[in-house]
């Protein structure tokens, strides 16, 4: 028997660990470039909200409501002075400026759409976790969640914040629950698969305990769908926080967030456009670009994905 | 056929090119190899030899990836590569037809085979669909397909794997072509099912003057059916000769390397260890499936009944079997990754087959497993040594000390230690699994059982790992319960054999009696249809027997 071509032929000549590699598909994918790009810019404006030339966002003025954009007010300073304040996209019905009131916005809604991500997918990949690993919990789990999915995630928010005081912190538990199903349904579903791989099954004999069993083997497996999937669930949550304060159970109207700003611009929208068009682009913008990062994520990380969804 | 008349298919100097930053330039090297009417040449390869392409870039295939970079194949004279998509769709089934490895993918799983047939003929005949029906009942009839009615009525997964192949075989017949590509068409069956498809391909090939181009990595099987054979490696066809030629006298010394690596059917004379102590032993075992749901009930399946056995210090013990027999089921209970359902697992007077999961940390470091699939027996996150010390620090061995040890396992399985802090994906398969033997051992077992450890990989790569690991059973004195289902492998490794069939053992015995005399009637059909029987190759010294 020849003894072998396969002993003496060293490891292949180091190819890029899998890392690196993945870092330069991303890179050249142009959705996750744009979508990331526009997300930082985003991100720039909410944190310097105070110094891009804006004023009070909950300031009231009555002498100025309803104002186009471009208005120039005359204010009379402290020191008895008087400077010019333009209002580049107008005022609303209470005269507040909706320049201040959109970049500050921002801020709501990133924080919604960030907080709501990791929250629900951290919730939801403990679930998901036990529900994948532990077999006879499954079932109960699984049925308690399509429940949760049967119910309209809207209606449920609604129920959530009316039980409650509205505010931010109620808005983003009450968007939390409905998407835990999502992330639960993901997590579990690549558990299944995976505790089933021969290198798993290794482990075990090896006499891997559980939990350390579940952390080295399984769960890095769960983080690259996870990162997509909390991508479009910061999408859905931006959208439906806008939702919520549009309706008028989100936020407080004296907390501007571009679902209020829109709320309050409703009545006039025929006369006064620009109180919903300048929120709404930016939201729509938000959400594209959130959209963008997940779907190029998608791609490079898990190609098998995109068949599925 | 005449010497003189023009092949079917002549392949001249056939180039295909790899898409840059593959592990090779070329996929195809300058191949030339020819098959005449009525003739069957095997195209024999290890993986990554090309073999596949070639069928693909004679069919109209090729993946877009992969270029046509020179040469010729001629079909009846025509050469296909320059041939517009028209004229290639006119040319499949009707000229040339190619079967698949798995016959479950190949076919349409929402069409019944009759109408996938009959699709075959309304696109490339105009017979009315009375004449149509009565081809079709008549092509299945020659596969020999029982109930002609009956399976054109079925759907695919209504049929068995060598069914499914026959209606492949009759998709692709149907239209007599000159030329039938059979790529691994048997790899996916079992043994006697293989046994079958091959001389069914035979016949029909004989009958209808086809010629056929047989791809096989499997030896047995060029032995069992090729007239001529082709070998290649890495694109390169290094030796085209008569099938008893070349099997006898392999000029080339790959060819030889390859002929020499394929197990013998005859077993290797070895003492029992008789006197041994036991290691494990198992009574009754059985494992049953019930197909329960939440609400129903539904029937019980054993895959594994009443199976006792016991295993000896510095002893193999083969399970041989059948997709289905039930011995991956008998190993995954005895490593204990899997419940009994009932029966008892004895390990040093010890019942560990109903032992709770914290009992059983203190059992599984005696018994080890190693898995058929290199690909995914490593967890790809993970460099190599962290996957072979993760063992050991589970049972309170020192980071430090588990390298160390780690590295000494390295070395004992012909890996260079210094590659421990690679990631699997940088590994062959072969060097995957020698890996994986480096894990299971790291824990130092009494017991090692090689779930078809061999299966997945090239001969040529196979034979060193059976070598291994029959030497580290030795050298460490274990006792190794191998599943194979390859009686040549069984031949070569294991002191005693268990056969088993639809989870029962039929029968068990020292291996030379059980080779030379089998007993039971199911054994005797294993070996009536283990390819290439009638050849004993090179590796008992001895050329021919049939």
């Amino acid at each position: 028997m020849s003894v072998a071509a396969d002993l003496t032929d060293s490891v292949r000549a180091s190819p890029p660990a899998p890392q690196t590699q993945v870092g330069r598909r991303l890179l050249r994918n142009p959705g996750v470039v744009a979508g990331a790009a526009i997300l930082a810019l985003m991100f720039s404006i909410a944190l310097a909200a105070p110094w891009l030339g804006t004023v009070d966002p909950a300031a009231i003025n009555p002498a100025v409501r309803n104002k186009l954009p471009g208005y120039e007010e005359t204010i009379r300073n402290a020191d008895g002075r008087e400077s010019t304040l333009v209002h580049h996209m107008g005022t609303d019905t209470l005269g507040r400026d909706v320049y201040s009131r959109v970049v500050y916005g921002a801020r709501a809604s990133l924080l919604v759409g960030a907080s709501v991500a990791l929250i629900s997918v951290a919730i939801g990949l403990v679930i998901g976790l036990i529900a994948g690993y532990i077999r006879w919990l499954d079932g109960i789990v699984m049925r308690v969640m399509d429940g949760l999915m049967a119910i309209p995630a809207i209606l449920l928010a609604i129920a959530v914040v009316s039980l409650s005081s509205t505010g931010l912190r109620a808005v983003i538990v009450a968007i939390v629950i409905p998407e835990i199903p999502r992330v639960v349904r993901l997590v579990r579903s690549v558990v299944l698969s995976v505790r089933e791989e021969p290198y798993v099954e290794a482990a075990i004999s090896v006499g891997t305990p559980t939990l350390p069993l579940i952390i080295r083997h399984i769960l890095p497996n769960t983080v690259p769908p996870l990162i997509v999937q909390a991508t479009y669930i910061a999408a859905s949550a931006i959208l439906i926080e806008a939702i919520l304060s549009f309706l008028g159970v989100g936020i407080p109207p004296q907390t501007p967030t571009w679902g209020n700003i829109m709320a309050e611009g409703r009545s006039l929208f025929r006369i006064f456009p620009h109180n919903i068009l300048y929120p709404g682009i930016l939201l729509a913008l938000t959400v594209l670009a959130v959209n963008m990062l997940g779907d190029g994520l998608r791609d490079t990380l898990d190609p098998r994905m995109s068949k599925r969804l | 056929m005449s010497g003189s008349a023009r092949p079917v298919l002549d392949v001249r100097g056939l180039t295909i090119a790899l898409p840059s930053g593959a592990d090779r330039a070329l996929a195809v090297d300058r191949a030339g190899f020819s098959v005449n009417a009525s003739e069957i040449v095997c195209l024999v390869g290890e993986s990554g030899s090309g073999k596949s392409v070639i069928a693909q870039a004679t069919m109209g295939l090729l993946p877009a990836a992969l270029r046509v970079a020179g040469g010729q194949v001629l079909l009846d004279g025509e050469d296909v590569l320059t041939a517009s998509e028209a004229r290639l769709r006119e040319l499949r089934c009707t000229r040339m037809s190619m079967i698949f490895q798995e016959p479950m993918t190949a076919l349409n799983p929402v069409m019944t085979c009759g109408d996938q047939i009959d699709e075959v003929l309304a696109t490339h005949t105009a017979l009315s669909a009375a004449h149509r029906r009565l081809r079709i009942l008549e092509i299945v009839r020659d596969v020999q397909l029982p109930e002609p009615e009956r399976m054109i009525a079925s759907y695919p997964h209504q049929l068995s794997g060598g069914q499914r192949q026959r209606i492949m075989i009759a998709m692709a017949l149907v239209l007599n072509p000159r030329l039938l590509i059979a790529d691994e068409p048997t790899t996916a069956l079992d043994v006697t099912t293989q046994a079958q498809i091959l001389q069914l391909i035979r016949e029909l090939q004989r009958k209808h003057d086809t010629g056929v181009l047989f791809i096989t990595h499997d030896f047995g099987v060029v032995a069992e059916i090729a007239d001529r054979v082709a070998v290649l490696r890495q694109g390169e066809v290094v030796e085209f000769a008569p099938a008893r030629e070349l099997l006898a006298h392999p000029r080339h010394d790959y060819t030889r390397m390859l002929i020499a690596a394929v197990p013998s059917l005859k077993p290797r004379h070895r003492e029992i260890a008789s006197g041994a102590p036991i290691v494990l032993s198992t009574e009754q075992l059985t494992k049953t499936y019930s197909r329960t749901g939440w609400l129903r009930r539904g029937a019980d399946v054993a895959a594994a009944e009443s199976v006792s056995l016991e295993i000896r210090r510095g002893e193999t013990l083969g399970i041989v079997g059948e997709s289905g027999s039930g011995k991956s089921t008998v190993a995954r209970c005895i490593a204990r990754l899997i419940e009994p359902s009932a029966g008892r697992i004895m390990l040093d007077g010890v019942d560990v087959a109903q032992l709770a999961a914290g009992a059983l940390h203190r059992f599984r470091r005696r018994v080890q497993i190693v898995f058929q699939d290199p690909y995914r027996s490593l967890n790809p996150r993970r460099t190599v040594g962290d996957s072979i010390v993760e063992g050991p620090m589970n049972y309170g061995i020192g980071r430090d000390a588990a390298l160390a040890k780690a590295r000494r396992l390295m070395d004992l399985v012909r890996l260079d230690p210094k590659s421990l802090d690679r990631y699997p994906h940088q590994f062959s398969g072969g060097q995957r699994q020698r890996v994986c033997i480096a894990r299971a051992l790291a824990i130092e077992p009494e017991l090692l059982i090689a779930d078809e450890a061999v299966s997945a990989l090239d001969v040529s790569v196979q034979a060193q790992v059976l070598a291994l690991l029959d030497e580290i059973r030795t050298q460490l004195n274990l006792a190794m319960l191998f599943i194979t289902h390859d009686l040549r492998v069984a031949a070569q490794v294991c002191d005693r054999v268990a056969v088993m069939q639809q989870g029962r053992i039929v029968e068990q015995g020292p291996v030379g009696e059980l080779f030379e005399h089998p007993q039971h009637e199911y054994t005797r059909a294993l070996f009536a249809a283990a390819p290439g029987r009638n050849w004993a190759f090179a590796s008992d010294g001895l050329t021919s027997a049939g």
